[in-house]
């Protein structure tokens, strides 16, 4: 609870003073989020059980809906990085003109905390909402152009989805014996196959628009071309991964009973978003497009990991989506510190700029290397995990995965030669060493976690092991 | 019992009072006479206060308030009193339009209240008439001339029709009373034994009330009608005459619940056509005012869904979706009000309103994130009820509505474009100037309640 009321009392502050406060001071009491969250880490103990134990629980809408929030090693995985990630965003704010954008921010961390800590159905639903507005209101004000037709566009698609979602959830809360929306109870309803589809297909539609899946991307390129680089940061960082966190904790052991027609429905979509997107993040002109299109292929990996059902796979993901949060919040950092300090962010036009500061250019190959996966960077590890996950379930669609590597390593390298290396095209001014601060927060961590993975496995195996056998539980009802 | 009582006795005053004297004289009165007709009506459903006396004095087999009742008594005189109060008079027009608008509530009064069908109709009648000649009341307008005559002719002719349905309904079971029928219908119990004139009577009578909730296919009144009325009146047609209609529709099929299998199934063909037709005729309107009048077709449609659950213990949603519904269709039309001008009534009314005025945003925002059902308003909490309770009955149908609402965003949200939009001309002076105070009362509601759901079953 701690962490969803403090963002929201700094949120209201921060729209109440304006921009009399300056930013940099707002980054740093957003720290605060990530300090309540250790306390509580360390208040509850994530005991090596896996359970999910409820931090907070008061009886809300009519009989049977709870305002519950829980906390396992996969919710404080999660949270982790959102609050951790969302001092570096509020710290990459580059001008002062933007007087709503650390309200939303703020707020939005409030709602992604709710999405991932919800136990109850209704909530979950409603933080997943909650989480919607300000991030459509970032991309909505702050967009470089066609801001309506795009925010738009993106808005009703994943309203759409969330919907969906909610129809399934009601369809389970009219299930369950007493009629409610908790976490457990929704677990225990028992469909049968025509009806596992059905609910199964609502939350995968919501899941898979979000995350995005191919072929539910459309919205995802301009969005995060046009949006603010905070808002793609938020996008890509944090909000994709309210997708897979939920394809992982509500559609696999909500729907369990489906999950053999899904599987390689999914698996195949994803392998074909995992190619899809890397061809075409080899041909883009603009950084944040070709960030865009990486993501896509990257975040199709882990959901095809997810879905294989293996502990290796489903492990792996979860790492993968820190790590992915980490890497891709700091590419966009990247970008918008090129585009603010040497004018462009078109390919085209950069170039040579490794000569004007060498930490820089250091940084954003460690970077880099992490995204493209080379040992002992944080891309790794997961990313073993996960190919060996999707290679065993099949080796023609592992084979494809597999060449992920590779294109992941000729665009990412692409981006890094035509950017810092070569001729010189433009110059970059001074970075001032305040906005190197974040970089090399997130490059400490590509190299620690690239170096020990088995810190945050340890935290995270024994919840995976409880979902596992809950989604082998719901299968089984079938069989 | 009382509500009627005050703000019968409160039109007549206005009347009277009122009389050569501009409108702007009488505001104050008859928005407090209609306060207190709330406050008091409140009172007496929580059982605080207690008038028997009154309610003996009235035949009780014509004319008997129910707790639930009192709740959309209550609720209908708070939000006639906001409309009087936050919409600006007009100068030349006379103090007769508030109290015309405060029988018509009487009637919409008579209709919640209604407990035979002859007390039904007085009240449909009662309600419509005064709203005959408040549609015309912009007399110099010629769009205002055409809505009252189109309007009076659909009224006159819906009216008829229901009266026939009464008159089947009489021949068949014997009784008018709605108490008295579903006694006699209880007995007989079964389906076919029932004789085809109760059937024709409730065809008849549904296609009455239909017109006067605008659903699909009687809906093609309502954008003409709302756009050519001034724009208090028009907030009154869509606020009131639509909540007090299906009270009414929902007191009276009550009574015919053991046909309720039948009616159901065509009630969910109904309320599917009307959603899909308002939301999708709402996308393309070029003006404010007909994007909400096809808004309020669309909830028409939604409240349709209601008339399917089991309706005795859910009246409280149908009071949830009421509240939701009118504070932020009032809102909504206040602003359209405040910004629209003689050359600008399209959405381009509200270019460059951040820039101009930030509170007004805000509000507009959150009206809006209320009609559209998303989370933390009460809209969504209305929604949320509604849906759910009719899932149980038909999972389609509420599919559809909730693709309907996913296709509304993109009629809601247009009004979001321009808003945000930066102008490069100076400070606008329409768009500066102050906003009622009832308006942030009435936001901060749909908010609260949106917050604290629970509040809406602990007062029924």
């Amino acid at each position: 609870m701690e962490i969803i009321i403090l963002p929201l009392i700094l949120s209201l502050l921060a729209a109440f003073t304006g921009s009399k406060i300056n930013k940099t001071v707002w980054g740093l009491l957003s720290f605060v989020s990530l300090f309540a969250m250790v306390y509580m880490k360390q208040h509850y103990g994530i005991h090596n059980d896996g359970v999910w134990h409820n931090t907070f629980d008061v009886p809300w809408f009519s009989n049977g809906i709870h305002f519950t929030l829980g906390i396992d090693g996969l919710t404080g995985l999660m949270i982790l990085l959102t609050n951790l990630l969302v001092p570096i965003i509020i710290l990459s704010i580059q001008t002062d003109k933007q007087k709503s954008l650390i309200p939303l921010i703020l707020f939005m961390q409030a709602a992604l905390n709710g999405v991932f800590m919800a136990k109850d159905g209704l909530m979950f639903y409603i933080f997943w909402e909650l989480a919607l507005i300000p991030i459509y209101f970032i991309c909505l004000l702050y967009s470089s152009k066609d801001a309506f037709k795009t925010t738009i566009k993106f808005f009703i698609y994943t309203f759409v989805g969330s919907l969906a979602m909610l129809a399934s959830l009601i369809y389970l809360y009219l299930k369950t014996e007493n009629h409610s929306f908790a976490y457990e109870e929704l677990l225990s309803v028992q469909l049968n196959y025509t009806e596992s589809i059905w609910v199964g297909a609502g939350f995968l539609f919501a899941f898979a628009v979000k995350i995005p899946i191919f072929p539910f991307h459309s919205w995802q390129a301009n969005t995060y071309t046009n949006a603010p680089a905070q808002g793609s940061m938020l996008l890509s960082g944090i909000m994709l991964k309210m997708g897979l966190y939920g394809l992982l904790r509500w559609f696999m052991p909500m729907a369990g009973e489906s999950i053999a027609f899904f599987q390689p429905i999914v698996i195949i979509l994803a392998v074909i978003g995992i190619i899809y997107g890397a061809v075409i993040a080899i041909k883009q002109n603009d950084l944040k497009r070709l960030i865009a299109f990486s993501s896509l292929s990257h975040v199709g990996l882990i959901a095809a990991g997810f879905m294989t059902l293996s502990a290796v796979g489903i492990q792996g993901g979860v790492l993968q989506m820190f790590v992915h949060g980490i890497n891709v919040v700091a590419l966009f950092y990247i970008v918008e510190i090129i585009e603010s300090h040497a004018g462009s962010r078109e390919l085209s036009q950069l170039g040579g700029l490794a000569k004007f500061n060498r930490l820089f250019a250091a940084l954003y190959l460690i970077v880099v290397l992490g995204t493209a996966a080379v040992p002992l960077t944080n891309g790794f590890p997961g990313e073993l995990l996960l190919l060996k996950s999707v290679f065993d379930y099949n080796t023609i669609t592992g084979v494809f995965a597999g060449l992920t590597i590779i294109l992941c390593a000729v665009y990412m390298l692409r981006m890094y030669q035509f950017s810092m290396l070569g001729e010189g095209k433009a110059s970059l001014n001074e970075i001032g060493l305040l906005k190197m601060i974040p970089l090399l927060i997130l490059v400490a961590l590509v190299i620690f976690i690239g170096v020990c993975p088995q810190v945050i496995i340890d935290q995270i195996s024994p919840s995976i092991q409880k979902i596992m056998l809950e989604i082998s539980n719901s299968k089984g009802v079938l069989s | 019992m009382i509500g009627i009582l005050i703000v019968f006795i409160g039109a007549v005053l206005v009347l009277f009072l009122g009389l050569n004297k501009p409108e702007g004289g009488m505001k104050t009165l008859s928005s407090l006479v209609l306060f207190l007709a709330g406050v008091l009506s409140l009172l007496e459903s929580l059982s605080i206060l207690n008038f028997e006396m009154l309610s003996n004095w009235a035949p009780k087999n014509m004319i008997d308030f129910s707790k639930g009742d009192l709740m959309f008594v209550s609720l209908l005189a708070f939000v006639t009193a906001a409309i009087i109060a936050i919409f600006p008079t007009v100068e030349e027009k006379g103090s007769d339009r508030l109290g015309l608008m405060m029988l018509s509530l009487t009637g919409a009064f008579m209709m919640i209240g209604a407990d035979h069908l002859v007390m039904l109709f007085l009240g449909i009648e009662v309600l419509s008439i005064p709203l005959y000649v408040l549609a015309g009341s912009d007399k110099h307008n010629l769009r205002s001339n055409e809505a009252a005559i189109k309007y009076f002719l659909m009224g006159a002719f819906s009216t008829a029709i229901f009266l026939l349905g009464c008159a089947f309904i009489y021949g068949g079971s014997g009784s008018l009373s709605l108490s008295e029928i579903s006694l006699r219908m209880s007995i007989v119990g079964h389906l076919s034994e029932f004789p085809a004139l109760i059937k024709v009577g409730v065809i008849l009578m549904s296609t009455g009330l239909l017109f006067k909730v605008s659903a699909f296919p009687f809906h093609f009144w309502a954008p003409d009608v709302y756009e050519g009325s001034p724009n208090k009146v028009t907030t009154f047609m869509a606020v009131i005459v639509k909540i007090a209609g299906f009270v009414a529709f929902a007191n009276y099929l009550q009574a015919f619940e053991a046909l309720a299998t039948w009616y159901s199934k065509w009630l969910i063909i109904l309320a599917v056509c009307t959603i899909i037709f308002g939301n999708i005729a709402a996308i393309s309107q070029k003006t404010v005012k007909r994007t909400l009048a096809y808004s309020s077709i669309a909830h028409a449609g939604y409240l349709l869904l209601f008339l399917i659950t089991p309706m005795k213990a859910n009246m409280w949603i149908l009071f949830a979706y009421s509240v939701a519904y009118a504070l932020s269709t009032v809102v909504l039309f206040y602003f359209n009000d405040k910004y629209s001008t003689k050359k600008e009534y399209g959405f381009g009314m509200f270019s460059g309103l951040l820039k101009n005025n930030q509170s007004a945003t805000i509000l507009m925002v959150i009206s809006l994130f209320s009609i559209a059902g998303i989370p933390v308003t009460v809209g969504f909490t209305a929604k949320y009820y509604l849906f759910t309770s009719a899932f149980e009955v038909s999972p389609l149908a509420v599919g559809i509505a909730l693709l309907g609402s996913a296709i509304s965003i993109m009629y809601y949200f247009k009004a979001f474009k321009p808003m945000f939009e930066s102008v490069e001309t100076n400070t606008n002076e329409t768009h500066a100037s102050k906003i009622h105070f009832v308006v942030y009362l009435m936001v901060a509601a749909s908010v609260i309640f949106g917050m604290f759901p629970y509040l809406f079953e602990r007062c029924f």
